[in-house]
């Protein structure tokens, strides 16, 4: 592979690098006849990122002539080489990617004013391809915004939070911060921000629903729609089916995978109830037991070639999963990264127990609280 | 008992946020006082925050355009709420550039301080942002640990120098030292001192002047002007009153207790702030 | 000691007086060395020379010329003494060292010699703060031994194009490594990480490079950790020169302009980290 970025699309390469470095801890490279493909995968595997840079987003875009050229290598490496990205705007003339399969070594070349020439040569390993199954296309509801209106609503909540629900109706959108009932946040803060549809540039909402899921990868998408100027879509169904946050134009596309929490976690969540059944039924640490990929997002990691993987029913997600993470990867999992995030397994076994129909309940009651004056409120000592 | 209040004025708002965020940078939890008139931030000198105090007043009538009150009772018609000041600042940071902000005392699964902010929007339809900041209701048998302290009898009370420089004078020196002698005289005279087996540092400032205070503070009439009252104090105390003013106040002085305590008083137009720094030997 | 210096009146007990109108002129240049506590600070007719060492291997010196300051009186050839540059640097900011223009804290710094503190007096609108450092005996600075005559290589770059390279250098690479050659690569600079290598490569003919003289191509490595520190120096500085001995010791000089647009010198000498075949 040998391609050429110069100008504004450095800075677009190296924000998409940014975004990815705030998924997960490695960088999945993929050059295609499609284009160059950059992927990223959280830890507990609850959220996937995916850029697709098409050969028009480069000078000049060379695809290995074999389609079997898949690397990964650590995210941090590849930021150091787009760290300062005033240096970039303000040096960078020419970025040259290359892949050199026989050294395992991918070297990244920026051509800077005064004739100052930056080589770094990165090494990866080889691996099997990631892509996560998912279709946008069919999701009942769609949201599309300007990246202002999603940055000027993530304003509203603290860096420290993790959660946020969505909530649907025929004409509003409401974000709500999600708190875990434990005894720690049984007292923090809530906020809640309604927005009208008339803000959102895209708005078809085929179902009112309630959606949580982690906000830490919308922040990242965010840093890269800004810069981008690109409006973000949101796809989305039940809670417990994975929302999908996507941008893209003539000559780039991404798309963020993210889970959500299943409708019983949620509901749980929003009646302030202490009693966690579900989860104390389970072991909380036990990464293999988290049955996350089939409904949530699903890893390919097979020989396979493309990501043309079929979506399976959840109802195979037992048999599907083993077939989904190849045996390395497990190893790795287990192994060498950190354990993963116990409230992110307790959240996908939420999201394997029955759904209950609950959810108009709820959008209700918080229009409700929207609603509250000071009249209903009664005495509280 | 009730509360509801209203601010459509951005100028206000941004003044209650400045008010809001000056506590926020002082305690990580304090006592909220309603009352008619009056919105008190209170902090008794527990010894949980080291002994330290505070008492910030302000006219409601100067903040808000709508202020509906009902208190425990009509024999004591005020509330007391413990808050944690962050929430109401982080809440007020997000009403930035509201059309108006409701405050009101809601009842949720807990008590809460609702405060909802409209905010301009791509559209007609306003954005609404709701945050409840949960509080504890203070009930009526403890509120005698939040009355406005007393003006202690001081020994020497000073107009501080402008806060800017006292705070870069006090930052340089909590580098130095853990803790920092305040002394000052009838005649205009203060001193910041540090000393340690390394160095030792003084700075002095002059022609500070005296509040007049009247007839009533005896023991600082009969005193000799040029007589050093001091008090060593913990210097993070000093420095976090330092950090947290966000507005040059029209007067600011400080009352010292010789050996005992430090009372700072900064005073604007309608809120005042009370600080007091225990001495320590 | 002979007695060379007229005794000035009020100032009879100090063998050293120094005073600035502008304290910054003097805190800038030394934050360009604070990377260890301990400084030795050598007084001579000439002006101040403050040193800092590190493990035997790196050396920093600042040099305030005597014209720099409004008073520089020396009662004797040499003074010599050693202070804590970081209690020092937080004195000589109290006032919290302002930019604004105007506004600036004057400095009057005076020494009784052997076991006496060193005092400072600083004034800012009306506002007089004394400090009394303690000092201690001076230590014995280092002689890099590095003599312009056994120069190989010598590069002039303005600073902005190295603080670039410098803020974006690989730390998890235990050392730098630097090339320089009358022929490609001219001069580089080189890291090895745990992910990867990066080359980092000047050409001789950069409007950036001010004056390229190398004789020989010579390819030396030096400690990342004794190497960072000399940042502080690159960030106030407007350019650098950068020179290497026959024995591969390296010589890094700032030229830093002060507020009032004079000019001062920031040095340091690193030793090599290993030999490397010359390439």
């Amino acid at each position: 592979m040998d391609c050429v970025a110069t100008g504004g699309n450095v800075k677009v390469l190296a924000k998409a690098i940014h975004s990815l470095s705030r998924i997960g801890e490695e960088l999945y490279l993929e050059p295609t006849e499609d284009g160059l493909t950059l992927r990223a995968v959280n830890s507990s595997r609850s959220a996937f990122a995916c850029f697709l840079m098409t050969p028009l987003f480069f000078q000049r875009y060379q695809a290995p002539p074999d389609q079997a050229l898949r690397c990964k290598m650590p995210i941090k490496s590849v930021q150091t080489v787009f760290r300062s990205l005033s240096s970039l705007e303000r040096s960078v003339e020419k970025c040259r990617i290359e892949m050199n399969t026989e050294q395992s070594r991918l070297r990244i070349t920026l051509h800077c004013k005064h004739g100052l020439l930056k080589t770094h040569n990165l090494s990866f390993q080889d691996c099997e391809s990631l892509q996560a199954v998912f279709d946008k296309d069919s999701c009942t509801n769609m949201l599309r915004a300007q990246p202002r209106l999603w940055v000027d609503t993530v304003l509203h909540f603290p860096p420290s939070l993790e959660e946020v629900s969505v909530s649907v109706s025929s004409d509003r959108v409401w974000l709500r911060n999600h708190v875990e009932d434990d005894a720690d946040s049984s007292k923090a803060m809530m906020t809640e921000l309604c927005l009208s549809s008339e803000e959102f540039d895209h708005f078809a909402i085929g179902s009112q629903t309630s959606i949580t899921f982690c906000l830490k990868e919308l922040r990242g998408l965010l840093v890269f729609a800004e810069t981008a100027g690109l409006p973000i879509s949101m796809y989305f169904d039940e809670p417990g089916s994975p929302v999908v946050l996507s941008v893209s134009d003539s000559v780039l596309e991404a798309n963020f995978v993210l889970a959500t929490l299943s409708e019983d976690a949620h509901q749980r969540n929003h009646n302030n109830n202490k009693a966690d059944g579900p989860r104390a039924g389970l072991p909380p640490d036990d990464f293999m037991c988290d049955d996350i990929d089939s409904y949530l997002i699903a890893m390919e990691t097979s020989d396979l070639a493309g990501p043309s993987y079929e979506p399976q029913p959840q109802s195979s997600s037992t048999n599907h999963k083993s077939r989904l993470l190849s045996e390395e990867e497990d190893e790795e999992e287990e192994s060498v990264e950190r354990p993963p995030n116990k409230k992110f397994c307790s959240l996908f076994f939420g999201s394997v127990l029955p759904a209950s129909s609950q959810l108009t309940n709820q959008t209700v009651q918080s229009q409700e609280v929207l609603a509250s004056d000071s009249e209903d409120e009664r005495q509280s000592d | 008992m009730k509360f509801r209040a209203k601010i459509n004025d951005v100028g206000c708002l941004n003044h209650f946020t400045r008010v809001v965020n000056t506590i926020t940078k002082l305690t990580k939890t304090c006592v909220v006082r309603l009352t008619v008139d009056n919105i008190f931030f209170v902090l008794s000198g527990k010894v949980a925050n080291g002994g330290v105090s505070m008492w910030c007043e302000l006219l409601q009538v100067n903040f808000f355009d709508e202020y509906q009150l009902e208190g425990v009772s009509e024999d004591a018609n005020e509330i007391c709420l413990e808050v944690n000041p962050e929430n109401l600042s982080r809440a007020l940071k997000t009403a930035q550039n509201a059309k108006s902000v409701k405050i009101k005392l809601t009842k949720k699964h807990y008590p809460c301080l609702t405060l909802a902010a409209e905010l301009p929007s791509l559209s007609s339809i306003s954005r609404v942002v709701t945050h409840d900041i949960p509080v504890d209701v203070i009930p009526r048998r403890l509120w005698h640990d939040f009355k406005e302290p007393s003006m202690p009898d001081f020994d020497v009370s000073i107009y501080l120098p402008p806060l800017k420089t006292m705070k870069s004078v006090v930052d340089r020196m909590k580098n130095l030292s853990n803790y920092l002698v305040v002394e000052a005289n009838l005649s205009g005279e203060m001193n910041l001192k540090i000393e340690t087996d390394l160095v030792s540092v003084t700075t002095h400032f002059k022609d500070l002047g005296n509040p007049p205070w009247g007839a009533s503070q005896s023991q600082s009439q009969s005193r000799d002007v040029e007589a050093m009252a001091h008090a060593r104090v913990d210097i993070r105390k000093l420095q976090q009153f330092l950090m947290g003013q966000q507005v040059n106040p029209t007067k600011s002085m400080c009352n010292i207790v010789d050996k005992r305590i430090i009372h700072l008083i900064l005073l604007q137009e309608d809120v005042s702030l009370q600080y007091f720094i225990p001495a320590v030997a | 000691m002979p007695l060379s210096t007229q005794p000035q009146s009020g100032n009879d007990e100090y063998v050293l007086v120094a005073s600035l109108d502008n304290v910054r002129n003097l805190s800038n240049i030394l934050k360009a060395i604070s990377f260890k506590d301990h400084a030795i600070f050598n007084a001579t007719q000439n002006g101040l020379k403050v040193t800092v060492e590190e493990s035997k291997c790196l050396q920093a010196n600042a040099f305030i010329q005597a014209e720099i300051f409004q008073e520089f009186t020396l009662k004797e050839d040499v003074v010599g003494f050693q202070v804590n540059l970081t209690v020092l640097l937080d004195c000589l900011t109290i006032f919290g060292g302002s930019t604004v223009p105007g506004v600036s804290t004057a400095l009057r710094m005076c020494y009784n010699g052997y076991g006496y503190p060193l005092t400072l007096f600083l004034e800012e609108g009306g506002v007089v703060t004394v400090c009394k450092i303690n000092t201690q005996e001076p230590e014995e600075p280092l002689d890099f031994d590095f003599c312009s005559t056994n120069v190989t290589n010598k590069v002039i770059l303005q600073s902005d194009s190295l603080k670039e390279a410098f803020s974006e250098l690989d730390m998890t690479s235990e050392i730098l490594q630097l090339t320089m050659s009358p022929s490609h690569p001219y001069f580089r600079l080189s890291t090895f990480g745990n992910s990867g290598n990066a080359h980092y490569d000047y050409p001789k003919d950069s409007d950036m490079m001010e004056l390229f003289q190398c004789t020989k191509t010579q390819t030396n490595r030096y400690k990342m950790s004794l190497l960072k520190p000399s940042t502080k120096a690159l960030a106030l500085s407007c350019k650098v020169s950068v020179r290497t001995d026959t024995r591969g010791f390296l010589s890094l000089q700032y030229l830093v302009r002060n507020d009032d647009g004079q000019i001062c010198f920031v040095e340091y000498y690193c030793s090599p980290d290993e030999e490397v075949d010359e390439e």
